[in-house]
């Protein structure tokens, strides 16, 4: 499955895809951190500024996609993304997939 | 609801993201053995021995890893951490704080920082939190005026900046996520202090006659240059700026131009030709644009000062 990085300007498609990255690596510590939080091992202070600079992060990147106006590139890249991931698990989990891609 | 609808089956959405994939990762943990040997003509050469684990913090704690570590980082954070916010002096006081940034320049660099905007009674203050660095700070004495501004982003969307006069002639553009309320602190904050007026009349208030794309045939060192951009007549002047320039290449002031002549040239738009500005200084702009006819008609009408309307030559 192709994903679309538009050629027309490479700038806005090589920052969209720089970005898409930055967000998944965002999304993956907003989760540990939520589980950190959640582990109970974290001082509510520790918890606090923890939260503040996952927010910080998140209005920042915001801004850079408003300010470049790449915000649905961002999104559609995020979702391509996703659907290639999904397609990989399904054909990993379910072996017979491989037998209709054989047969095909 | 139906009658021969059957009863209510649990659903689940099979879908995968690959955040979901990352997380499980994490969650899980990954563990990597590898040993390798490197060898020419069934010599071994090089021996290679990974041993490699990569888990969320929670579950590397679980598990009994980094353990010291995670205590040592967070009691460090600790003993340095009495330093949320920004430090204030003696007897200055917060007045509010909003995500935000300062537009560097002078430098290499040209670029927004973000960071917080910190306005305590004293100072005006940019600083990032991580790494932690004052980005920019001025005593509030030192600020003559204040002033909100629209700016196009790179996107094309208008966002408004502030603008922030300094007594040292100086001006420093910053963002906010709420400009318009740090303005109006801002202003509160330099209650009497500040100049009724902006010191610098801006451009931009200027009724403007024509906008558009337009091309500049710009003077380099290394020979001239077709470089697109946004042009801007108003009635005082010609302005041309690139996206990716911080400030206008090329201002023309209308009093100034002699002369607007076009010509069949090759230019970026194909057949359109290129429409020269002659200055009084003897200068030559060289300029391209998609309905050339419209700009050089506009910038006919807004030279009110020539007794006579200058020949187009055209062909």
């Amino acid at each position: 499955m192709p994903l679309t990085v538009d050629e027309k300007s490479l700038k806005h498609g090589v920052l969209s895809l720089v970005l898409t990255l930055t967000e998944v690596i965002q999304e993956a510590l907003e989760r540990q951190a939520l589980r950190r939080i959640n582990g109970g091992d974290l001082t509510l202070e520790e918890s606090e500024r923890l939260a503040d600079a996952l927010l910080e992060l998140d209005e920042a990147l915001e801004q850079i996609k408003e300010d470049h106006g790449i915000t649905t590139s961002v999104a559609d890249l995020h979702r391509g993304l996703d659907e290639v991931v999904d397609d990989v698990v399904d054909k990993l989990i379910n072996p017979q997939r491989w037998a209709e891609e054989a047969g095909q | 609801m139906t009658a021969d609808q059957g009863p209510l089956r649990p659903t689940r959405d099979p879908r995968v993201t690959l955040d979901d994939l990352v997380e499980v990762l994490l969650n899980k943990g990954a563990v990597l053995h590898l040993d390798l040997i490197v060898a020419v003509a069934d010599i071994p050469l090089i021996g290679v021995n990974i041993r490699a684990a990569l888990a969320g913090m929670e579950t590397m704690l679980e598990f009994g890893m980094m353990r010291n570590w995670d205590e040592a980082t967070r009691a460090w954070a600790e003993r340095s951490a009495r330093r949320r916010g920004i430090d204030l002096r003696e007897g200055e006081s917060a007045v509010c704080r909003m995500s935000g940034g300062h537009l560097l320049t002078g430098g290499v660099y040209t670029g927004w920082r973000p960071g917080t905007v910190h306005l305590t009674d004293r100072r005006l203050v940019v600083q990032r939190d991580e790494p932690r660095e004052i980005l920019w700070q001025a005593e509030l004495g030192d600020v003559r005026a204040v002033r909100l501004e629209p700016e196009r982003t790179v996107g094309g969307e208008e966002r408004l900046r502030l603008r922030v006069a300094l007594a040292d002639g100086t001006e420093e553009l910053l963002s906010a996520q709420e400009p318009e309320k740090l303005h109006a602190r801002l202003t509160e904050a330099c209650a009497g202090r500040l100049d009724a007026a902006f010191p610098f009349t801006p451009a931009v208030e200027e009724e403007r006659l024509l906008e558009g794309h337009l091309w500049f045939h710009e003077p380099r060192r290394g020979g001239p240059l077709w470089r697109g951009g946004q042009g801007r007549l108003i009635g005082s002047a010609l302005v041309w700026k690139s996206p990716v320039d911080s400030r206008p290449a090329l201002v023309v002031r209308t009093a100034d131009i002699t002369a607007v002549e076009w010509s069949a040239e090759r230019s970026p738009t194909g057949d359109g030709g290129v429409f020269t500005l002659r200055t009084a200084d003897g200068g030559e702009v060289r300029l391209a644009a998609g309905d050339p006819e419209t700009w050089m008609r506009k910038l006919d009408v807004s030279r009110p000062s020539l007794p006579h309307p200058l020949p187009l030559k055209t062909g």
